[in-house]
């Protein structure tokens, strides 16, 4: 959260709170709720569950036709991506011409718009950056001037979500770790060394590339997933649980390595805030970048190894071949999106509210010269919605609820797969490994 | 299967067993049991001392209630510049003289206090 900590520029005034406002800690009362809820939905699952798969891709609440109508028109998605494409134009102007100082608007609309706001739409309304995202139409554009297919492709595309995982584990990296990460030069050269491979990619293996291997895009669709909007197989609006979203994804290649590093990043985040931890680092003779980057790489081999060895268990348990633990570790890895999604939410919640109303100050200025273009140059953030216990009662329930779709989702997984008789005990593994993120993520949001 | 069928039960019991070890370890919130801490009416009164990358005393949460102000003294062994995240205070820092910064507590949140050369975290300010 010390992330967008304002830049060591003697000559301005210290910004406004700029990120450095972080939450209290989890009241213990709120810690010990939670965690009893966790622990009992799991051991009500197990006994009480259902025993035939039930979730159908069929099922869902369909839209009235006038509101299917305006998710599908064509105005809709061109207005959107009109105004994604302003935003970025308008941030790039920000980034190449405007100051180097906490005044400038780009680490904002990086690492608070993109970034979380991003989550928090596509958790609402579905994988939106698929729509919006500005390098897809960008490439489809140049192959549009070029007069050649849409479909131009130099190689087959083979590395199923590989790409998007290292992408995400490097952004995370940068937010959480890299030193300078707000200052202009810094993210000069990661915007447009972003840009340029996603061009490079697109242009090898054409725009599957961005189906695949981009990391705000598998970002943005895995937590999509969770939106009560979905499109069923036939085509059709419908709302429906988050549980239909995440069922429907099947295990892919580089599944497990994306999951484990957006619940890994975020616990990570969580975890360098601790006190205890911030005075290892500083006082620790190894370099803190070294200690911080190892620490983080950890995280996210922490979440792969646990579920990887849960499904052995599983697959043991259920007297398979220790080989099917690699496709098993695959088939339930969706279903710690909901508990990845809790993560996020429980984590950001309040600097998204909070930060992300504030960059409407720093956008109105783009290019630090005192104007006000967007009229939002004097807007105070309105702090409603991060009063402590409201902030308190939001982390505690959506760590909660991400628990019990993340138990939900992996039952069900579990009698899809396996066989009847072994279901029941082969989803324990997982049940424990799931208890230990619960439990993990409710101690971090407690520890001061 | 009968054994598999207790393996639920205990799992469940290890795993609150567990939590309720955890939470018992971990320090009481709200005690604000920072070492060093003087109050004197509505004002808390901290001296912090830096040596090299070593903070004394060890950085810990300070309960600041709304309102109520913390006169935070800070001696360095070298110069710096310290700065109070979230109240807009900054400070220069001069190699062996006390320096004091007054934070009055407005909005609940938790607040760091750090210095910049090195990076270190000096306490956390918790306003409630």
């Amino acid at each position: 959260m010390a992330l967008l900590a304002p830049l060591v520029a003697p000559a301005l005034a210290p910004a406004h709170g700029v990120g450095s406002r972080g939450d209290l800690p989890l009241p213990f009362t709120a810690l010990v709720i939670a965690a009893v809820a966790a622990l009992v939905i799991s051991f009500v699952a197990i006994g009480t569950l259902w025993r035939e798969p039930r979730l159908r891709d069929t099922d869902g609440l369909l839209l009235p036709g006038p509101m299917a109508a305006l998710l599908d028109s064509r105005w809709l998605r061109v207005v959107a991506r009109v105004l994604a494409a302003a935003l970025t134009l308008w941030t790039l102007t920000a980034l190449v011409l405007g100051p180097d100082s906490a005044r400038n608007p780009v680490p904002h609309v990086v690492y608070v718009w993109l970034w979380v706001g991003l989550a928090f739409a596509s958790m609402l309304l579905g994988p939106v950056w698929r729509v919006i995202n500005p390098l897809r139409w960008l490439h489809a554009g140049l192959l549009r001037l070029a007069r050649v297919s849409p479909d131009l492709a130099a190689l087959p595309y083979r590395w199923g979500l590989w790409p998007a995982a290292i992408g995400l584990g490097t952004f995370t990296w940068v937010e959480l770790v890299a030193e300078d990460n707000t200052s202009l030069g810094f993210l000069r050269l990661l915007i447009a060394g972003f840009i340029a491979v996603s061009l490079l990619g697109a242009a090898v293996f054409g725009r599957t590339w961005f189906d695949h291997a981009d990391p705000f895009e598998a970002w943005s669709r895995q937590l999509g997933l969770l939106s009560p909007l979905g499109r069923r197989p036939d085509g059709r609006w419908v709302l429906r649980t988050p549980l239909h979203g995440v069922n429907g994804l099947r295990g892919q290649r580089g599944l497990v390595p994306t999951v484990a590093v957006m619940l890994g990043g975020t616990a990570y985040d969580g975890f360098s805030a601790n006190l205890s931890w911030a005075t290892f680092v500083q006082t620790s003779p190894v370099p803190s970048s070294l200690l911080r980057t190892a620490t983080l790489l950890a995280f996210f081999g922490l979440v792969a190894t646990t579920i990887w060895l849960a499904s052995v268990v599983s697959v043991r348990l259920a007297g398979e071949p220790f080989a099917r633990s690699f496709s098993f570790v695959s088939d339930i890895a969706p279903s710690l999106i909901p508990i990845a999604g809790g993560y996020v939410i429980a984590h950001y919640w309040s600097l998204w509210v909070y930060q992300g109303q504030y960059a409407w100050r720093l956008l109105t200025d783009p290019l630090g010269t005192g104007a006000d273009l967007l009229g939002t140059a004097d807007l105070t953030p309105n702090d409603l919605l991060i009063q402590p216990t409201l902030v308190a009662t939001i982390q505690a329930v959506s760590i909660v609820v991400g628990h019990l779709l993340g138990v939900l989702a992996a039952h069900e997984r579990a009698i899809t797969v396996l066989d009847r008789r072994s279901a029941v005990v082969g989803q324990v593994p997982l049940m424990v490994v799931m208890i230990f993120y619960t439990l993990g993520g409710l101690t971090i949001l407690f520890a001061p | 299967m009968r054994a598999f069928r207790a393996l639920p039960y205990a799992v469940c019991v290890l795993a609150l067993a567990g939590a309720g070890a955890c939470s018992s370890a971990s320090p009481e919130p709200g005690a604000g049991g920072a070492t060093g801490v003087v109050s004197t009416g509505s004002v808390k009164r901290l001296a912090v001392t830096i040596s090299g990358t070593t903070v004394t005393p060890a950085p810990a949460q300070v309960d600041l209630p709304i309102g109520s102000t913390l006169e935070l003294v800070v001696t360095s062994d070298h110069d710096d510049e310290l700065h109070a995240h979230g109240f807009d205070v900054e400070a220069q820092l001069k190699a062996g003289a006390p320096t004091t910064l007054r934070l009055t507590a407005t909005e609940a949140g938790a607040y760091e206090v750090e210095t910049h050369d090195p990076a270190l975290t000096l306490l956390t300010v918790a306003v409630r």
